[in-house]
C-alpha cells in the first residue's frame, strides 16, 4: 500500500487482549508481550502497513485498532 | 523399511499413526479423494447451507469429527471465509459447547476441558496456559525439547540414504516433544498417544505420578505450570488447579500437541518435496521457509473444519441458523475463497502473508500455534542442513494426501546424498 497514511497511535484493549500472540507473529517489529502477555507496541514504525493490517485482522478477540491523527483521538 | 530406531518403536509409531489405521478411521481416515473440488462447488452453491460437510460431500461413511454426530440438532455448514469469519469473531453466538463446561465434575474427555469453555470462564482457564504458548517462548520449546528430538531422529537414519519421514521424523517430534513437556519418559510417550483419545482414564493413570511429584518439586516443565498456576474463579478468589483440572489441561494439551503437527509438517514437506523447484529455493534461502510453512497451512490444514453451537439464533450470509443448532465451519473450503485469494488451488510460496484460518481463529484460535511452528521449522531447516540432496524416493509410490476431517501425508519416501 504505497503512499497510504501510517497510523499515528495503534489501541491496545487490554481488557480484550489474551496474548494469542497473533500481532507478534504478523509484525514481530511493532509488537510485544508485557509481563502479563498482553500486547504491547514498541515501536509503531516497525513494520510494514500491510503488515500492521494483517496483525490487526488475526487479533482473534478484536483487541487492536489503528489510530489515525485525522480521528481526532 | 526395516530400520532400526533406538528412540521409538517404528513398527509402532506406524500403527498409531496411520491415517487410515483404526486410530483415525472415525475422522475419514479412509478418504482419499481430494475435497477441494467439492468444497469449491458447495461454496458456491451457497456460503451457508444446511447440512455436514461430509455428508454434503456425499460421503456416506460414518465418520466424525469437532460437532459430530449430535443426532439430536439440526446442522449446518459455512463454507466461505466470510461466513467463518463472522462465525469465530462472535462467540457469544458461536459458542464452542451446548453446555457449560464442569471440569470439576464431569467426565476426563478432550472436549470437557478448555475447548469447549466461553466467555470469562475461557479466558480464566486460557490465560493459565497462554504464557507458556507464547512466540516469546518458542525458544523455551526448541530448547528444551524440539532441537534434541529433531536431531536424534535425523541420527537413526542419517547414514541409510533414505527414510519415511512420515512415520521416522514428523509423526515422532510432537508427541516427543510435548510428552517432554509433561516430564513422560520417552519410553511412555507411544502409550500417551494410544490412550489419549480412547482411554483417558488410562492416560490419567500415567501422568498422576508426575502431577503428584510436580507439586512437591517444581521443574522447568508445563506439568509443573500447572501444578503451581492459580486460577481465580467468579468471585475474584484464587486457588491452585485441582487435580481434576490439571488432568483435563493434560488431555486436550496432550491430544492436540501429538497429533495435529505430525500431519501438518507431513503436508508440508510433502508440498514441497513434491514442487522441488519450491524445495531448492527455500534450501538456499531459509526466510522462504516461513512464508513455504505459512502457506502450507492455508492450501492444506490438517484439521479442515471445526464446529460451533447456537447459543440464540442467528442469520449467517443469508441462512437462518436456530438456536442449539450446530455450525460446522469448513476452514479448508474457506482457506480457498476465491473472494480473499487469487489462484487459491495453487500452492504458491510468493503470495503475500495474510491471515488464514489454517489455525482456526477467534478466542480458541490454536494455543499451539506458535510451537507447532518452532517444531516445523526447526524440523525442516534441520533436514535441509544434514541430508543434501534431499528428494522424494523416484523408486517409490509418490506420496498422497488422505483423510477427511484429519487431513494428511500418507507416506513421505526419501532419499538423499
Amino acid at each position: 500500500m504505497p503512499g497510504a497514511p501510517r497510523p499515528t497511535a495503534i489501541h491496545v484493549d487490554r481488557a480484550q487482549c489474551m496474548g494469542s500472540g497473533m500481532c507478534i507473529m504478523y509484525a514481530a517489529n511493532t509488537f510485544a508481550h508485557d509481563d502479563e502477555t498482553k500486547a504491547v507496541v514498541i515501536d509503531i514504525d516497525g513494520d510494514s502497513l500491510e503488515a500492521l493490517h494483517n496483525a490487526v485482522e488475526a487479533c482473534p478477540t478484536g483487541a487492536l485498532a489503528l489510530v489515525y491523527e485525522s480521528e481526532g483521538v | 523399511m526395516t530400520s532400526t530406531n533406538p528412540i521409538l518403536d517404528l513398527d509402532r509409531v506406524r500403527e498409531i499413526f496411520d491415517l487410515a489405521g483404526s486410530y483415525l478411521v472415525w475422522t475419514g481416515g479412509k478418504y482419499r479423494d481430494d475435497p477441494y473440488p467439492l468444497w469449491h462447488d458447495l461454496r458456491q452453491r451457497a456460503p451457508v447451507q444446511p447440512g455436514v460437510v461430509h455428508q454434503l460431500m456425499g460421503v456416506t461413511d460414518d465418520i466424525g469429527f469437532h460437532g459430530l454426530p449430535e443426532p439430536d440438532r439440526e446442522h449446518f455448514s459455512a463454507f466461505s471465509w466470510a461466513a467463518c469469519d463472522a462465525a469465530y469473531r462472535d462467540p457469544e453466538t458461536f459458542a464452542s459447547s451446548p453446555e457449560p463446561v464442569d471440569v470439576e465434575s464431569g467426565q476426563a474427555t478432550i472436549t470437557n476441558s478448555l475447548l469447549s469453555m466461553g466467555g470469562a470462564q475461557h479466558r480464566r482457564y486460557r490465560a493459565l496456559v497462554q504464557p507458556s504458548f507464547g512466540p516469546a517462548r518458542a525458544r523455551w520449546w526448541i530448547e528444551n525439547w524440539i532441537d534434541q528430538t529433531v536431531h536424534a531422529l535425523i541420527d537413526c537414519f542419517e547414514a541409510q540414504g533414505r527414510a519415511e519421514l512420515n512415520v521416522e521424523f514428523c509423526a515422532a517430534i510432537p508427541v516427543l516433544t510435548i510428552t517432554g513437556s509433561f516430564g513422560v519418559p520417552v519410553d511412555q510417550a507411544l502409550d500417551i498417544r494410544e490412550t489419549v483419545s480412547r482411554q483417558p482414564d488410562a492416560l490419567i493413570e500415567i501422568i498422576k505420578p508426575i502431577v503428584a511429584a510436580r507439586r512437591e518439586h517444581p521443574q522447568n516443565d508445563l506439568i509443573s505450570v500447572l501444578t503451581h498456576s492459580e486460577v481465580s474463579d467468579e468471585e475474584g478468589a484464587t486457588h491452585r488447579l485441582s487435580d481434576a483440572e490439571i488432568y483435563s489441561f493434560s488431555l486436550l494439551l496432550l491430544a492436540a500437541g501429538s497429533g495435529t503437527t505430525w500431519k501438518q509438517m507431513g503436508i508440508a514437506l510433502t508440498a514441497m518435496l513434491s514442487r522441488p523447484e519450491v524445495l531448492a529455493a527455500v534450501a538456499a534461502d531459509r526466510n522462504l521457509l516461513r512464508p513455504a510453512i505459512e502457506e502450507t497451512m492455508r492450501w492444506m490444514p490438517t484439521d479442515p473444519m471445526f464446529s460451533r453451537w447456537l447459543a440464540q439464533d442467528a442469520e449467517l450470509e443469508g441462512q437462518h441458523l436456530p438456536k442449539g443448532s450446530v455450525l460446522h465451519m469448513c476452514i479448508g473450503a474457506a482457506n480457498r475463497d476465491p473472494a480473499r485469494w487469487d489462484r487459491p488451488d495453487e500452492y504458491d510460496i510468493s503470495r503475500p502473508l495474510k491471515p488464514t484460518f489454517g489455525f482456526g481463529g477467534g478466542p480458541h484460535v490454536c494455543l499451539g500455534q506458535h510451537v507447532a511452528r518452532a517444531e516445523m521449522t526447526v524440523g525442516i531447516n534441520a533436514l535441509l542442513d544434514r541430508l543434501p540432496g534431499l528428494r522424494l524416493d523416484p523408486d517409490a509410490e509418490p506420496p498422497t494426501f488422505g483423510g477427511l476431517y484429519e487431513r494428511g501425508a500418507t507416506a513421505i519416501p526419501v532419499v538423499f546424498g
